[in-house]
């Protein structure tokens, strides 16, 4: 891999991302930092469901609630168990991505706006699950839930503070983007690209199609749950009005809008869905107001462009490669 | 803040045309002269866009606070007050205090109500020992944290109140609970109403709906089906009037002692339940009644009229903003003006010890302790064509929930 | 006798799930689309309905206006907006629809304060007894309505020459303009319509659920399940699985154990009605939806 030639369109989004992160860590205040911070995290969550989306044509419409699902995990391991945050997040993603292999299964069967209405009514059983079971906050029992004072879940040892705990953020949502790009650059990514082209094809070229689908589901549920792990850390709680389904749908809208085929169109979407509200909120624009102008843009942005802001923005930059 | 605009303005009509006659309201100094010293910061966290708009206790207190910044201010210095949105969701609210908290670095917090801000701001506001005069809660974290005390009851003092006078007055032998199955919020105050109910040897059961629920029929089928022979509605007033709507269509009224939590004391609620509820169904109400005749409820509805917009509501956690606020100009005036910093207007917060209002039942304190709920004392009201009427005088609740608040109480020597 | 009260009732709400998904297959099947704002729309006419009647407007014209509402937004989203995603996937289509139904809850929320309101309808006051149930005139307009839906339009699709072209298009949009066939009148039609029938049930949820701009626009997700079941496309099996759903979540009622999650029956019956009715199904030769 050379450094010497990378055309525009690669370094120039890397350099920026960069730059923005550096500033936030230097630059920014309370507020600023909690929100980037919650960018990040969210970032993971849409670069999870562009891969789902990218390598396996399927739309999942329920990815917050695997993010959901990945907090509760870390959350009763964490009150339950006195092990460190890696090991919470990672048992997260892992409950997360067998859960997302259990949503393999329908995806063998069926395709396109069917599995993803299977996606929603998993959210859906899910919100009401997890408004009857809460959050763990601390209590003894399976659920970890009793009517009490909350349990804080104790941050990461490396990171404490909120400008630590956004780096750390940081580097966990590099490391997912590392190893979404390895399985692409390896073998798995192979196989999913054939199996996109034609699953006949694919089988007669002896891969495992149900394996290569599935494993794609896993990882893609990993991530998420890694991602509510990660949220939970932030809060230090979750609460069971933080994961309703139209938030799935949302996210993964703005995954499209965001742009599914680049890496910092997961970046984009996890903007437009924390950082947006935010700055309108900051600014005292009513939200409801905000919602319109959002649902406005939803709808101009899916209309206008199908890859997504990040490939107009590669067809902006790749457009002055050309000299 | 934005103001709202509401095209369905009887309300607004009608404050209208009582505001042409404006008696001049008091707050703070009283001196008529303009505020011109270094601003004190001062936040709020509401929810107000969401399922429900929680913010009219930041809107009195925002009123308050215009009110004494013209005349005089605290000692010379206005108060620059800052309310921030939390939009129901606990990651904004956590977001939103860390900006007034750490940020804008504000003294304290005052007129705070939501659903979800207090649960995750807790710790924040225990780390920084800011304190937060909260004024419309309604889950049991706001009223058992170190740093957050209420002008409001909560649902939990509400509904065992309601049940409380049923019991008393009605002769109520089995009670069952409606309530939201958000544990603290329904559990808490339907299970504590359970435990009073059968402190007193009576029967007691809870039915909890979900606040999505398209479905409040089969919550009316339970009702017939638990054998109570009173129902206490404990349901925000949008649930709760869809609730009753399909016990009408059942023609439920007369089988049972019907009564209700604060939720439904509003202003629109007479009219909507319409000429079948009327006369047949209790509110036990959190502070005094927002017609009250007495020196600072008038107050309140002068300043409201002076310094809110038409459109603010003026209902019971209005009454309770109003309080908030004033209260905390009170304790603020005693204090140096030179000296006032987050330390020292903490310390002067808990120091409140014998704060009393006509519109509030019974003195109002904070004190050291790891929690606080100032407010248990209610009235009653019944809902009657075009309003309310008062049948029931200020009581205190009798829950053994309320155990270590009396304990903190005769400790720094406020109980009898 | 319980079972039986808790079983009449859960078909008066599964009444309601029928008529909305009824309507949701409708427009899936005419147009490919599947409109999440169609609560957002009958949530719009309610509202708007409702304020008409504060203003002294006689009842009959106040549904007048519910329906016209929802007639003009969804023939407005379908002659401006459905058209530039003509040739996207149906999830996608599906999406935009999304952002519509966020700016008519943004729009509902501005012009209404929140506040409790309620609905009542002169049907309200006409009830029959079954049982030691009551179930007003209302409920029964709702279910007769989704009947008549169910009956008159799955004849429309399946029998007239315009029916026949709206499910053509939704096949296949370009096939269908070789052959000949209007587009943008049918489809309009198909907006039209389906906008008509967003507007009547918005009154109806209005009514019998409450009166509230964002109940009722997320009231949209349940009522995908009953779709599902149909799988987007049968809208007699969308109709009896609205009232099953209904029935299942009222009698869940009666089991302690399961009682808290009876809002959770609409998803789960549709993904163990999906699973079961693609039990066995394995793709490999898989083209388009």
């Amino acid at each position: 891999m050379s450094f010497t030639r990378w055309p525009r369109q690669q370094w120039a989004p890397a350099l920026a991302v960069g730059l923005a992160a550096l500033a936030t860590i230097f630059l920014a205040n309370g507020l600023w930092m909690k929100v980037l911070t919650s960018v990040a995290i969210f970032t993971l969550t849409a670069m999870s469901v562009a891969l789902l989306y990218r390598r396996l044509g399927q739309i999942s419409l329920g990815h917050v609630a695997l993010m959901g699902l990945g907090g509760w995990v870390a959350l009763r391991f964490s009150h339950g168990f006195s092990l460190p945050f890696e090991l919470n997040l990672l048992a997260g993603g892992v409950v997360a991505g067998l859960v997302g292999v259990a949503l393999a299964y329908p995806a063998l069967r069926m395709r396109g706006l069917y599995l993803s209405l299977v996606t929603l009514m998993a959210a859906g059983g899910f919100s009401i699950v997890v408004n009857n079971t809460q959050f763990p906050n601390g209590a003894d029992g399976f659920l970890g839930f009793a009517v009490r004072a909350t349990a804080y879940m104790p941050r990461p040892v490396l990171a404490q503070s909120d400008a630590a705990y956004f780096i750390y953020c940081l580097v966990v949502t590099g490391l997912g983007f590392l190893l979404v790009h390895l399985h692409e650059a390896g073998k798995p990514g192979r196989a999913w690209a054939l199996i996109r082209r034609s699953e006949a094809t694919a089988m007669a070229a002896g891969v495992n199609v149900t394996l290569y689908k599935v494993w794609g589901f896993a990882l893609s549920g990993f991530l998420a749950g890694a991602a509510g792990a990660l949220l939970a850390g932030s809060l230090q709680l979750l609460d069971a009005h933080s994961f309703p389904p139209a938030d799935s749908v949302m996210i993964c809208a703005l995954t499209i809008v965001g742009g599914a085929w680049n890496w910092f169109g997961a970046l984009i979407a996890a903007l437009l869905f924390r950082l947006a509200p935010a700055l309108l909120n900051d600014w005292g624009l009513n939200g409801n107001a905000a919602y319109i102008f959002f649902g406005l843009a939803l709808i101009h942005a899916l209309a206008t462009a199908p890859r997504g802001v990040a490939g107009k923005l590669e067809e902006a930059l790749a457009a002055g490669n050309r000299k | 803040m934005k103001i709202k605009f509401a095209v369905a303005g009887g309300l607004g009509a009608l404050v209208l045309g009582v505001s042409g006659v404006q008696a001049a309201p008091h707050c703070g100094l009283g001196n008529g002269q303009k505020a011109t010293g270094a601003p004190i910061k001062v936040g709020a966290v509401v929810g107000r866009t969401g399922p429900d708009d929680f913010s009219s206790s930041a809107r009195a207190a925002k009123a308050y606070f215009a009110c004494v910044n013209e005349n005089g201010g605290i000692n010379g210095r206005p108060v620059d007050y800052l309310i921030e949105d939390d939009q129901w969701n606990p990651e904004v609210a956590g977001q939103v205090a860390t900006k007034l908290v750490k940020d804008q670095k504000v003294v304290a917090l005052v007129g705070n109500g939501s659903f979800v801000e207090m649960s995750v701001n807790a710790k924040l506001y225990a780390a920084e020992d800011v304190m937060s005069m909260a004024s419309a809660c309604a889950a049991s974290e706001c009223f058992e944290s170190k740093n957050i005390v209420s002008t409001n009851e909560g649902p939990l003092v509400s509904s065992v109140g309601a049940a409380q006078w049923a019991v008393t007055k009605k002769g109520a032998k089995n009670l069952v609970c409606i309530g939201l199955n958000i544990p603290s919020v329904g559990q808490y105050s339907c299970g504590w109403t359970e435990k009073y109910m059968q402190s007193k040897g009576l029967k007691a059961s809870s039915i909890l709906m979900d606040p999505g629920s398209a479905d409040v029929n089969a919550a009316v089928l339970q009702t017939v089906a638990s054998g109570a022979d009173t129902v206490l509605v404990n349901l925000p007033a949008g649930l709760a009037a869809g609730y009753l709507k399909a016990a009408q269509e059942q023609n439920l009224r007369d089988q049972f002692i019907w009564t209700s939590s604060t939720p439904l004391y509003d202003r629109a609620v007479p009219d909507m339940l319409g000429d079948y509820w009327q006369g047949h169904i209790t509110v036990n109400i959190e502070l005094t009644p927002y017609d009250g005749k007495g020196a600072d409820a008038t107050n309140w509805r002068e300043v409201m009229d002076k310094y809110a917009a038409a459109s603010d509501k003026r209902d019971t956690f209005s009454e309770s903003g109003y309080l908030s606020a004033k209260y905390f100009v009170n304790t603020l005036l005693k204090l140096d003006p030179t000296k006032i910093d987050r330390p020292s207007v903490t310390a002067a917060i808990r120091a409140i010890r014998n704060e009393k209002s006509d519109l509030m039942c019974g003195p109002y304190y904070v004190g050291d302790g790891d929690r606080h709920q100032p407010n248990h004392a209610n009235m009653m009201a019944e809902v009657v064509k075009g309003g309310f009427k008062i049948i029931g005088d200020c009581t205190d609740v009798n829950s053994a929930y309320l155990a270590p608040v009396r304990a903190e109480e005769k400790r720094i020597g406020l109980a009898p | 006798m319980a079972f039986w009260l808790f079983l009449m009732s859960g078909l008066a709400v599964g009444a309601l799930y029928a008529l909305g998904g009824v309507g949701l297959v409708l427009l899936n099947r005419a147009t490919g689309v599947l409109n999440f704002a169609y609560g957002a729309l009958g949530a719009l006419g309610a509202m708007c309905a409702w304020q008409a009647m504060q203003w002294g407007w006689p009842e009959p014209c106040a549904w007048a206006l519910s329906m016209a509402i929802g007639l003009a937004i969804s023939l407005g989203f379908g002659a401006l907006v459905a058209p530039a995603l003509a040739k996207r996937e149906p999830i996608v289509k599906a999406l935009a629809t999304l952002g519509l139904a966020l700016s008519l809850l943004g729009v509902m929320n501005l012009l209404w304060v929140v506040t409790p309101r309620r609905l009542s309808l002169a049907y309200d006051a006409l009830s029959i007894d079954l049982g030691g149930l009551r179930i007003t005139a209302t409920r029964l307009l709702a279910l007769a309505a989704g009947l008549a839906v169910t009956g008159l339009m799955g004849l429309f699709l399946a029998r007239t020459r315009v029916g026949l072209m709206m499910r053509a298009i939704a096949e296949n949009r370009e096939a269908a303009a070789i052959l000949g066939a209007p587009i943008r009148k049918v489809e309009a039609l198909a907006w039209g319509l389906s906008g008509l029938l967003a507007g009547f049930t918005g009154m109806l949820f209005g009514d019998l659920v409450r009166l509230d701009p964002a109940v009722l626009t997320f009231m949209v997700i349940p009522i995908v399940a009953t779709t599902v079941v149909g799988r987007l496309t049968s809208i007699p099996v969308t109709f009896a699985a609205g009232l099953f759903i209904g029935a299942v979540e009222s009698l869940s009622a009666l089991a302690p154990p399961l009682a808290p999650f009876r809002l959770a029956s609409p998803f789960v019956v549709a993904i163990f009605m999906l699973l079961w009715l693609n039990r066995g199904r394995a793709l490999t030769f898989a083209d388009k939806d």
